[in-house]
């Protein structure tokens, strides 16, 4: 009898202790509070999502809401800039980037990558979360081949893989939309968390325009988006000069000075092509150009006014 | 006279069966997805996945995880679609990055979702939405990238590699 009892505490303890590995340490410590009566089931459960809203990062941000968010902010960006309404290029431009998001460490998210020229001579490219990725049509005149537009193209992509733009969400606004979220069961929100949660939304496509846009990334980030690049480019099967190529036109450029678009959001040239070159040397093979391409990338843009 | 099996032991056998099952159950994290023949974008598809979907793991090669749906199709989906195992006993040794995606199913719909940027936008008219809905409209087919692929000589049309 004694044995049985044993056995079931012992199998009890077991349970306990794997439901345990994967639960926080604050819902164990609530879990014992709770159990001796000093705080009550609601408290507990007050607690739990208090802590999960404190220790909220971007990473708890799903597919959809990412999504969502990557709408608006690139509402934000077409406010700012045109679109360059060219339906032959934007096909181009979207073959092209998708060809890199496949070979890319996340071709699938929420609703696709989606890419679009912006009608305006600043050079620049932008990515917003959720896969909505522009390129200015001074950037892409920029351009001499294939190459080097698919490696813009796959900095940019780069951006979205590793969630660069999510990451510039100030911690305070996920906190208050974590808090909502953990009080509602509900799908639906109903006026009071629908303002809540609207005005947390307002705060991160502030802080994610104003970062792509205005501030520009952290430069490790830049850093990061260029290695990417360069894997993605040599997995696909283009060569990753298209982006050493790319930096070289950018150095001692005039419009450099004035500070606008790129320039503005970017590190300097110099030292990412020498980052840039170091990551090619390092790769098993490297592709070279190829003149089907680049004879390609000329007629598709040689109608770009 | 058959001795009876421990129950510390059946219950540990029951949690060990439990948690290798369910830890093959993915489920479908993207809008929609698409289960190919071979582990390729433009590979033949065998059927469609929506978000929430459930699909059981057989097996995995590169990026790339080969699935049998609840009607018994098999084909490959790209890891990148689908969701972490949710009762993932070893997610806790992993980060917070397994651990939370583990919450992307339960979340789905729920945060910034379709309501709020309804209610955005009703703050915001001078935002116009109108191009970024014509951006989602431009869809490249895989065969198209494939045919840009052998075209470009890139990938496995490359001459090299």
């Amino acid at each position: 009898m004694n044995g049985l009892r044993h056995m079931a505490v012992f199998s009890a303890a077991f349970l306990a202790s794997l439901i345990l590995t994967s639960c926080s340490a604050v819902q164990q410590g609530t879990d014992i509070l709770a159990g001796t009566g000093q705080i009550s089931a609601s408290d507990q459960q007050s607690i739990i999502k208090t802590s999960q809203a404190v220790s909220a990062t971007f990473s708890q941000i799903t597919e959809e809401q990412e999504y969502y968010i990557g709408r608006s902010v690139a509402a934000l960006i077409l406010a700012q800039y045109p679109a360059y309404d060219n339906a032959a290029l934007n096909t181009y431009i979207n073959t092209l980037g998708q060809t890199i998001v496949y070979s890319s460490d996340r071709p699938e998210i929420y609703a696709g990558y989606h890419f679009l020229v912006l009608a305006t001579d600043e050079v620049n490219a932008l990515s917003a979360p959720g896969g909505f990725i522009f390129i200015s049509k001074g950037l892409v005149r920029r351009c001499k081949n294939e190459e080097m537009l698919a490696s813009v193209l796959a900095h940019e992509v780069g951006h979205v893989c590793s969630k660069h733009g999510l990451q510039a969400i100030k911690k305070s606004r996920l906190v208050d939309a974590f808090r909502v979220i953990g009080t509602e069961a509900a799908r639906r929100y109903g006026p009071e968390e629908l303002a809540q949660l609207t005005t947390a939304f307002e705060g991160v496509l502030g802080d994610v325009f104003e970062t792509l846009v205005v501030r520009g990334y952290d430069r490790k980030y830049e850093y990061e988006a260029d290695d990417l690049a360069v894997k993605f480019d040599a997995a696909v099967g283009y060569a990753p000069k298209g982006l050493t190529d790319f930096l070289q036109t950018m150095i001692g450029d005039s419009t450099a000075a004035s500070g606008k678009g790129w320039f503005k959001t970017h590190p300097s040239a110099e030292q990412r092509l020498e980052k840039v070159k170091n990551r090619i040397a390092a790769l098993s093979s490297v592709p070279s150009e190829a003149s089907v391409r680049t004879k390609r990338f000329e007629q598709s843009v040689a109608g770009l006014n | 006279m058959k001795r009876p099996i421990p129950l510390t032991l059946t219950v540990s056998l029951l949690i060990l069966v439990v948690s290798l099952l369910v830890a093959e159950t993915l489920t479908v994290k993207v809008q929609s997805t698409s289960l190919h023949n071979t582990p390729k974008f433009y590979a033949p598809t065998v059927q469609s996945l929506s978000a929430g979907d459930k699909v059981e793991k057989i097996s995995a090669q590169g990026g790339w995880i080969q699935v049998r749906t609840s009607g018994g199709a098999v084909g490959w989906v790209h890891s990148s679609a689908v969701e972490v195992p949710k009762f993932d006993l070893l997610a806790s040794n992993k980060g917070l990055k397994t651990q939370a995606s583990a919450s992307e199913v339960a979340l789905a719909g729920k945060g910034f979702n379709k309501q709020v940027e309804e209610s955005y936008r009703a703050k915001h008219k001078e935002v116009s939405f109108a191009w970024v809905d014509r951006m989602l409209q431009i869809k490249i087919a895989a065969a198209q990238v494939e045919e840009f692929m052998k075209k470009g000589k890139l990938g496995e049309f490359g001459g090299g590699k």
